[in-house]
């Protein structure tokens, strides 16, 4: 009698069991797709590069024999090499330039739009055409941009040819690709800033260098912050304009992490064990960098 | 320069005014820097598109001309019909048409539920739910490309449009977008229709998605732009020359040599225009959504 009141009690505030599983029925099929295809894989990843295959169906354990295997690979840590010099210099450029960018178009009362959206368009276009296109234009001995040059007296310059040209090409295409999206970030920073700091700095005589370094610099902070982690992500992510521009070569040279995996993965010779665990790899360098960008952001806002 | 300068502010008459923002500005040297500066960025942004459409007109001679000309001879359009007719062309077209229609649609669909249940319910776990989406955005693609192919092949979607679609539909970006939007809606607005006896699929349905059309557009837009351009996944998935996107036919053709140039190019403009013409017709909506979320 007390056990069947109790459990009455315990009932009754809560909706019918059809209400209760309103909610569940609306994250139904969203969670199922994502579960399936985002968490469990996610999970899956750290247990399938303990395995090795050569044709994606048969199976061999391996332990850590797939990780000694790769960190033992010279040419994975050349690739390592290429993945962290374009990543660095990319976030690097990135910044510089979508700061710069952003400050201009910003201060441009006439055509500011025009500018953004301009700046935006390289954002838009698929990477693979990109990558085409650049390609095309830097090709050595007729390409237009060694034309254009040659019009100066320059001579052909081995573009895609040379192994470190290769890599500032990479970097740079990266970089025109992607600048438009983070100066977007920037400038609705820059435009949150309150006007009325700037006056004080004008009836000061303040020059506008003084006013970006001791004004804009830092209360453009948290975008800059925002940016360097997307950045970071996208850096470490790269690989469809590659895939046209260079094909990773020459010989290598701008070969990512990215293609590696997918070269292991699924073009033969197939070392599915070795693509799974850069994938780790991978994994656990782009987390690690987040919190890093993550942690000095805070520490500087505290500061 | 806003309207009231010129019918407000008489002629400049002296320095006075010169940092005011109603008054006529001086043209400085600055100004004149900066409009340089962008002027030469927004060529350096523009120049390898024009290049591109501009090489969509020449024929392959053309194109082999040394030194390279500027503007075709002539602004025929064989190059596209051409790659219409003697390769399977419209079938990249129309599959790449295909999945960016049906997997924006999946996601808008199953993001707006998702988003509706985490934003006005209360349920057990759903913190963690919503705390495990958001986890995932740090999570791409390329880092677990091959257990999500095994889940793909496994159910045998590899080679099939629906391995295209489905496995990226449920982006915890849109969940999140649209989350957000919907926290802004009135609870009693929703109480109301309750007691008025509407269900609660008709009033997600009728209630809630009219007034989050702007959310919508959002999510919508940034699928469309990410579907249209992806390739990693494509490339990986489409195997067979049947269900090949437009991006990864590009790829493949371009890396094998296989199709002349001057097809490559016409088909280069079919993949890049509708994306630039998408934007400029929802210029507003792509720049504040991304400017908001920080996403692409």
């Amino acid at each position: 009698m007390a056990a069947v009141q109790a459990a009455s009690r315990l009932r009754q505030p809560k909706a019918p069991l059809k209400m209760r599983l309103v909610p569940y029925l609306f994250l139904l099929p969203n969670m199922a797709i994502f579960g399936l295809f985002t968490v469990w894989p996610a999970i899956n990843g750290f247990n399938i590069s303990m395995y090795s295959s050569s044709n994606g169906r048969t199976f061999r354990w391996e332990g850590a024999g797939n990780y000694q295997r790769i960190l033992t690979d010279e040419d994975f840590w050349g690739i390592v090499r290429n993945t962290v010099v374009y990543a660095l210099s990319f976030v690097l450029l990135s910044v510089v330039l979508g700061v710069m960018l952003a400050v201009l178009v910003d201060q441009q009362r006439r055509g500011r739009t025009f500018f953004r959206s301009v700046f935006f368009v390289p954002v838009l276009i698929s990477p693979v055409v990109a990558g085409l296109v650049w390609n095309w234009m830097l090709e050595r001995q007729n390409g237009l941009i060694n034309t254009f040059l040659g019009s100066f007296g320059i001579p052909e310059v081995p573009w895609l040819v040379d192994n470190a040209l290769a890599m500032v090409v990479v970097i740079g295409v990266g970089t025109w690709m992607q600048v438009g999206f983070y100066m977007l970030i920037l400038l609705a920073g820059l435009q949150s800033i309150d006007p009325s700091v700037y006056e004080a700095a004008k009836i000061d005589g303040a020059s506008r260098w003084r006013q970006f370094i001791s004004l804009t610099f830092p209360l453009l902070q948290p975008s800059i912050l925002v940016v360097v982690v997307l950045a970071t992500i996208h850096g470490f992510q790269a690989f469809d304009f590659i895939y046209t521009l260079t094909g990773g070569g020459p010989v290598g040279a701008t070969t990512l992490i990215v293609q590696y995996i997918y070269e292991n993965g699924f073009v033969s010779p197939i070392r599915y064990g070795v693509a799974s665990a850069g994938s780790v790899l991978l994994f656990c360098a782009i987390f690690a960098l987040t919190i890093v960008n993550w942690m000095i952001g805070r520490k500087r806002e505290a500061a | 320069m806003s309207h009231s300068t010129i019918t407000k502010s008489p002629p400049e008459i002296g320095p006075s005014k010169a940092w005011t923002s109603t008054g006529r500005r001086k043209v400085t040297s600055t100004d004149a820097l900066r409009v340089v500066i962008l002027v030469t960025s927004a060529l350096l942004a523009l120049i390898p598109i024009v290049w591109l459409v501009l090489g969509s007109f020449k024929t392959p001679a053309e194109l082999s001309k040394r030194p390279p000309t500027l503007l075709p001879e002539s602004w025929g359009l064989s190059n596209y019909t051409e790659a219409m007719t003697r390769f399977n062309f419209p079938s990249y077209l129309t599959n790449s048409v295909i999945v960016t229609l049906a997997a924006t649609l999946l996601t808008l669909a199953i993001n707006s539920m998702a988003a509706y249940a985490l934003a006005k319910y209360n349920f057990r776990g759903k913190n963690g739910l919503f705390l495990l989406t958001l986890a995932t955005i740090m999570i791409p693609l390329q880092v677990i490309l091959l257990p999500v192919y095994q889940v793909v092949a496994s159910l045998g979607m590899v080679n099939t449009l629906w391995g295209l679609i489905i496995p990226a539909a449920a982006t915890p970006t849109g969940v999140f977008i649209l989350r957000q939007y919907m926290l802004s809606i009135p609870d009693e607005l929703i109480e109301a229709a309750r007691v008025d006896g509407a269900g609660e699929f008709r009033i997600f349905f009728r209630i809630v998605l009219p007034m989050c059309r702007p959310a919508l557009a959002v999510v919508a837009i940034l699928s469309i732009m990410w579907r249209w351009n992806d390739f990693l996944w494509p490339l990986v998935v489409a195997q067979s020359e049947a269900v090949y996107t437009l991006p990864v036919a590009l790829a493949r053709f371009t890396a094998e040599e296989t199709v002349p140039f001057n097809l490559i190019i016409a088909m280069s403009v079919v993949t890049v225009l509708p994306v630039i013409i998408l934007f400029l017709f929802f210029q507003r909506q792509i720049v504040t959504g991304i400017a908001n979320t920080g996403i692409k």
